[in-house]
């Protein structure tokens, strides 16, 4: 293969993939570091770089009992509602990927289809609902709700997952004298971990993330960490813009812990697609 | 042995039951809610039929909000594939395997963001004195002001490029994998018929990835319907309703403005009835 | 001598701290829980959480407040006290208090309000915004009317006297427009909101004899209202950047930097305006009440007692303190301390040397004179607020340009207010 020369087109690619690169991170580390300001060092009108750092606003952001609380409501919710997309969206999932039915493809696409549904619509009746049986503004009505979408995502990732492990080992197993159940338990989980571990951390980051329905279904004491970040930076009154930006950066760490997670599920999900 | 397990029944059916129950309960009631004319405020209620849809039709913030959700839907959709698909033949064409991977772990950044932190990152950079994005502007012209986000004309694309900046980038990691799944031949032969780069994309490569490629702008369309993190803390609609979608509108109604939940509730129907029957056709045409 | 002094001090200081803990002692403490608020971002609020140990000691628990901006404040706690009210304490204003009551979302203060606390001390202007239905339902935290607050040093260099009347503001704030200097003439709200927009809008209505309601029968759609509307439009073209879309905070904010030249705004501006803390104009500011026939704005807000949290008595009486105590003179002498102008309610601390020392002669008789075109410019009603909201959103419309038909917007509110009647 010859080598390309430097032309002028490549010279524009490279530098239009640059800045995609930069485009990419820059407004988070412009955020992080008006985290590290004093509000005077934010309300520039020309951006300041250099600047004597502060912790304040970091300190306020986590010495709030609102944040702590929301940061637990986040925790447990998220938890909780992955733990059970765990328990029961794996099984199903296998159950669809290695022993097909007739009603697979219904099943698949009923599993996809609840992603349609808008979430005002489901938030909506959920709100009377829960408010009728007494338990709205309450986490256990916030992680049922959000078991909705953990289940559903879960096993909408882990069919593939399940597929991709390759059958013989399975049929060697049975041949072994393993059941069906142990099957699933000793042979198909540890192969497709990597890939399972990718499912999970996508339906954990999508929950953190949710918003709209926990804005609904939430009031005072099930607030999570979103809502409150959200109420942080709606306050008006001369904005504490340091203290906005170090919510967001607060409220972002977590999903962001799971960059290489994520970015290794991609990988193996294109790698399997090649062989 | 596989034959006669009873796996799949103990696997699936508790597993179908409760999504079929959690799904199906609220979309049910959201109906019946819709028949009414519940208000948060008031603790009665009546069946009104049909009065809520018939009062939609006549409403011009509704007919507003779909024309608005319909402008989102196209503007976010086709800016992601386009951002995607150019960023992911750049990659492919002048970026080595490090700088590959490189760029792959920046721009799946976005994406992982709560949207609600994606908003205030960029309403804080839109922000017509202080702002990091609109200070090239400030710079070039020697002070004057842009405010996107209160300008009707620019509010919708400037939430957009949110949008865009999420997905548009994260997509682009995916549309590279994929050109990276493809064989090496007929790339290599149409460069031996003198091709130039843009042609062998544009003729042999992405025709070839047609199929998963219409597959990544169907979930792009269905995550766009999730418009409402950003809507509501970069605009809130405004400025007037010029960026009012649907879902938005549907919370001002049952929450900010009066508590109608019945009305908010009418409009999540017509919603979801349009969002199911448009998905439904398209994913059996994809599939097809 | 200066050890018996020190000796003599931290005596004192014992016999204060023994006699506190002793009266703490003396009885069960009155809050078994932590008392939630939900309010509005107050410096005065915000100041009194340096002092939660205080109230720890005081009532046996501590208190949390949960802050949203004041369109999300009035959406947040309606819909929170519609539903589940799981907030102790509401940040009630002018606006919705009459909602709140009528609901029954809030209960009557004075029953639960201590009487050492002397309830009466406040200033009676707010004291009339806190009375509904002939009972008393918050105690203030902020209050006042309008006030005109323009920069001596830009009015002068233009060669223009203060406005007297409306007309001459509506001749003057082009000529003091100067946008490549970053000067502005004027600055409104032009955010949706009862409270925001409509807020700033209203004077221009009632000024031009609009009147909301004719009995049952809306009465708003009238050429007051067009005339107002245009007025208002009209003034906006000269508006600081950022005020088309934004509130209170927009408006303010563009003036204390140093970018407006009049405005119109509550009267916590003015002491906002002299306070370098908080002003890079400070010294350059005169205060006059609005030009006529503008009338102020007065409006009032504070703490009131929720129903539904508070379920049983001892609840009540607990938030009752918790307004009580954050109402109290004490700290509303720290506000005083801090600068904080715009906190201030009680006659005691606002008639004090203190407060004549840090604001000067000039501030007092401003608000002394505004005190006197003070009126109540909304329809006051528990429907006020949807009423409101809507015209919010029709103004903001007009405002940003997406909307143009004047009389269509009023049409339109009217048809709005013909169902709202009809409901009730």
């Amino acid at each position: 293969m010859k080598q390309y020369r430097m032309r002028p087109g490549r010279l524009i690619a490279k530098a239009i993939l640059a800045l995609a690169g930069f485009l990419a991170v820059f407004p988070l580390v412009w955020t992080a570091l008006n985290a590290l300001k004093n509000n005077v060092d934010i309300i520039t009108r020309v951006p300041k770089v250099i600047f004597t750092p502060t912790l304040a606003n970091i300190s306020y952001i986590l010495g709030r009992d609102s944040v702590l609380t929301g940061l637990y409501n986040s925790a447990v919710t998220c938890g909780a509602a992955v733990l059970i997309g765990i328990v029961l969206g794996l099984p199903a999932a296998y159950a669809v990927a290695r022993y097909p039915n007739r009603f697979a493809g219904d099943i698949q696409f009923f599993v996809l289809s609840l992603r349609f549904l808008p979430p005002v619509a489901v938030a909506i009746p959920l709100m009377v609902i829960w408010l009728q049986v007494g338990l709205y503004d309450t986490l256990p009505a916030l992680i049922v709700t959000y078991s909705l979408l953990t289940i559903s995502v879960i096993m909408w990732l882990a069919i593939p997952a399940f597929q991709g492990v390759p059958k013989e080992i399975e049929e060697a197993a049975f041949v072994d004298g393993y059941g069906a159940y142990s099957v699933f338990w000793r042979i198909a989980l540890p192969v497709a971990a990597r890939s399972l571990i990718g499912a999970i951390a996508f339906s954990f980051v999508l929950v953190w993330n949710e918003f709209l329905i926990a804005l609904m279904l939430s009031s005072s004491n099930a607030k999570t960490l979103p809502i409150v970040a959200s109420e942080l930076s709606q306050q008006g009154m001369n904005v504490p813009w340091g203290i906005l930006n170090a919510s967001v950066v607060l409220l972002s760490l977590p999903p962001l812990l799971f960059l290489g997670v994520l970015s290794g599920f991609l990988n193996s999900v294109f790698r399997q697609k090649k062989s | 042995m596989r034959r006669h397990s009873s796996l799949p029944v103990t696997f699936l059916v508790p597993t179908l039951a409760i999504l079929l129950v959690l799904s199906m309960v609220p979309t049910l009631y959201a109906i019946v809610i819709a028949l009414q004319n519940r208000e948060l405020s008031a603790q009665g209620y009546s069946w009104v039929w049909f009065s809520n849809f018939a009062d939609l039709f006549s409403d011009r913030r509704f007919l507003n909000a779909v024309w608005v959700s319909v402008k989102w839907e196209i503007v976010t959709v086709v800016a992601t594939m386009v951002v995607a698909i150019g960023l992911g033949v750049l990659m492919f064409e002048v970026a080595g395997p490090r700088l590959r991977n490189f760029y792959c772990l920046l721009f799946i950044i976005p994406v992982l963001l709560p949207r609600v932190s994606a908003a205030f990152v960029w309403k804080f950079a839109y922000h017509p004195l202080y702002g990091i994005a609109t200070y090239p502007y400030r710079l070039i012209t020697g002070g004057l002001i842009f405010d996107p986000l209160s300008k009707p004309g620019t509010a919708l694309f400037a939430v957009a490029s949110v949008d865009v900046w999420q997905w548009g980038l994260f997509f682009a990691v995916i549309v590279l994998k994929l050109l990276e799944t493809l064989p090496p031949q007929p790339i290599e032969a149409a460069r031996l018929d003198h091709a130039r780069r843009w042609q062998i994309h544009a003729y042999v490569t992405l025709p070839m990835l047609k199929a998963p490629l219409i597959s990544l702008m169907f979930v792009k369309m269905i995550e766009s319907l999730r418009s409402f993190d950003l809507i509501y803390v970069m605009t809130r609609g405004g400025p007037g309703v010029a960026t009012e979608t649907l879902d938005m509108y549907a919370f001002s109604q049952g929450f900010i403005e009066s508590g109608k939940v019945s009305y908010a509730s009418a409009m999540a129907v017509l919603m979801m009835i349009a969002t199911v029957i448009t998905f439904t056709m398209l994913w059996k045409r994809v599939q097809a | 001598m200066k050890s018996y002094r020190l000796a003599a001090s931290l005596g004192a200081a014992f016999v204060l701290t023994a006699s506190v803990s002793t009266a703490a002692l003396a009885q069960a403490p009155v809050c078994s829980a932590p008392v939630k608020v939900l309010a509005q971002p107050r410096d005065g609020l915000t100041l009194l959480e340096d002092s939660k140990d205080e109230f720890k000691k005081l009532s046996g628990a501590s208190f949390q407040i949960d802050y949203l901006n004041e369109n999300d404040r009035r959406a947040k706690s309606r819909a929170d006290a519609s539903t589940v009210g799981n907030y102790n304490v509401y940040y009630v204003d002018e606006a919705n208090v009459a909602l709140f009551a009528s609901s029954g979302w809030i209960v009557p203060l004075t029953d639960y309000y201590p009487a050492d606390y002397d309830y009466a001390d406040f200033d009676p202007g707010r004291q009339k915004v806190a009375t509904y239905d002939g009972k008393v339902w918050f105690a203030p935290l902020t209050g006042g009317g309008d006030l005109m607050v323009y920069r001596k040093d830009v009015l002068e260099a233009a060669g223009i006297q203060p406005p007297k009347t409306l007309d001459e503001l509506i001749a003057d704030v082009p000529k003091l427009t100067n946008a490549d200097k970053g000067m502005y003439g004027i600055a409104l709200r032009g955010a949706r909101g009862s409270g925001a927009n409509v807020w700033r809008w209203m004077p221009f209505f009632k000024a031009y004899g609009g009147k909301w309601f004719d009995g049952d029968k809306p009465a708003f759609n009238s050429e007051a209202a067009v005339k107002a509307t245009e007025t208002y439009l009209k003034l906006f073209k000269d508006s600081a950047p950022g005020t088309q879309t934004g509130s209170w905070d927009e408006s303010t904010g563009a003036f204390l930097s140093g970018q407006v030249a009049i405005l119109v705004e509550s009267t916590p501006l003015s002491g906002m305006a002299v306070d370098p803390k908080t002003s890079q104009v400070v010294g350059k500011v005169g205060f006059l009440p609005p030009p006529s026939p503008l009338p102020g704005g007065g409006y009032g807000h504070g703490l009131a007692i929720g129903t539904k949290a508070n379920a049983d008595d001892a609840a009540k009486k607990c938030a009752g303190l918790f307004i009580a105590w954050a109402t109290s003179k004490e700290n509303e002498k720290r506000r005083l301390d801090a600068h904080q102008f715009g906190e201030l309610n009680r006659t005691s601390v606002l008639s004090s040397k203190e407060f004549a020392d840090i604001y000067g002669a000039d501030l007092g008789q401003a608000l002394a004179e505004t005190g006197k075109v003070t009126a109540v410019n909304f329809w006051q009603d528990p429907r006020w607020p949807d009423l409101g909201d809507r015209w919010g959103i029709i103004l903001e419309e007009l405002v940003t340009g997406t909307r143009t038909d004047i009389k269509g917007g009023l049409n339109e509110l009217e048809a709005y207010a013909n169902d709202l009647v009809k409901k009730k």
